[in-house]
């Protein structure tokens, strides 16, 4: 790796980041919202008459949970696709 | 597949058109013909989607107080719906894509929430309840600016965030593959922008009534 320049070097960090990253910031969602809708679930399971409401609140839930998944995969794009490091000290 | 917008029109200096705002207008024609044309053959369609807003709104702020609201909650739902699927349309782009176009969206709902609120409260109530209990209001103040700031720039991300990832794993099995295999993830994109437009509009309508209901 002696033989890279800074700006090359930076753009392998970077990748390799976005990998690791993108695994550890979709993990954690996706065991929540696994939970919530098995709670859910067990819900309209005992009391199919408020099978409507849970599944409204459920998917405003989920979506509020999905969004940090959201926000890493839009640092991820960031870095990837406009990464403010390489402008800044690389161009 | 770059994140930023292309440039379609000049006006002057670095001053550009995009072409998420000029997709913007043509969605405006095409909602506005539609909704003509809906109303002269089939009224009952447009009677149906009023309904399901109105049932949408109605279950979070009442029955009595929803066709007040309705107006601006609707237009809200039915504009994200349609901005996050016009990508469908060839040389259309989807609004939503663009970060701009989210974040003018929660800043409406950021000044609507406010407008509302003094609306139904009046000027003092209202401060007085943004900012109650009164005897903590050191730290209550505070949190309140924060968590009415920290909204906006969630509902912003998470419309755009949904869109753009979208309409990017489409773009790279495109390259990857020609045909047929993307067709049922753009049928998921299309799927996360209506739910996306959903959502938006349930949040849109939880903060207005966190806004209008008084503490105490």
């Amino acid at each position: 790796m002696s033989n890279l320049d800074s700006g090359t070097l930076v753009t392998v960090v970077t990748i390799i980041v976005a990998g690791l990253g993108i695994v550890l910031g979709t993990i954690t969602p996706a065991v929540v919202e696994g939970r919530a809708a098995l709670r859910a679930i067990e819900g309209m399971t005992r009391q199919p008459e408020a099978a409507g409401d849970l599944r409204t609140t459920m998917i405003i839930a989920m979506a509020l949970l999905e969004s940090t998944a959201i926000y890493t995969l839009l640092i991820m794009l960031i870095l990837l696709f406009a990464n403010p490091l390489l402008d800044r000290f690389f161009s | 597949m770059g994140l930023e917008p292309r440039n379609m029109i000049h006006l002057f200096g670095d001053v550009w058109i995009t072409n998420t705002v000029t997709s913007t207008w043509a969605m405006m024609v095409l909602i506005g013909a539609v909704a003509y044309v809906l109303r002269k053959k089939q009224p009952v369609a447009l009677e149906m989607l009023v309904d399901f807003l109105h049932d949408m709104v109605a279950d979070v702020l009442g029955p009595e107080v929803a066709p007040m609201y309705l107006p601006f909650l609707g237009t809200l739902a039915i504009f994200i719906a349609v901005a996050d699927n016009l990508s469908i349309i060839p040389g259309l782009v989807a609004p939503t894509r663009d970060i701009s176009t989210p974040l003018a969206l929660a800043i409406v709902v950021f000044f609507a929430v406010h407008y509302y609120g003094i609306r139904a409260k009046g000027l003092i109530r209202y401060l007085i309840d943004l900012a109650s209990p009164l005897y903590l209001i050191v730290l209550t103040l505070p949190l309140e600016i924060i968590g009415q700031l920290s909204r906006t720039l969630s509902l912003t991300l998470r419309l755009f965030g949904n869109i753009l990832s979208g309409e990017m794993i489409v773009a790279v099995i495109f390259s990857l593959v020609p045909l047929f295999v993307q067709l049922p993830l753009e049928g998921l994109s299309m799927f996360t922008g209506v739910l996306q437009a959903y959502i938006f509009t349930s949040l849109a309508t939880v903060y207005i009534s966190t806004g209008v209901e008084s503490s105490d």
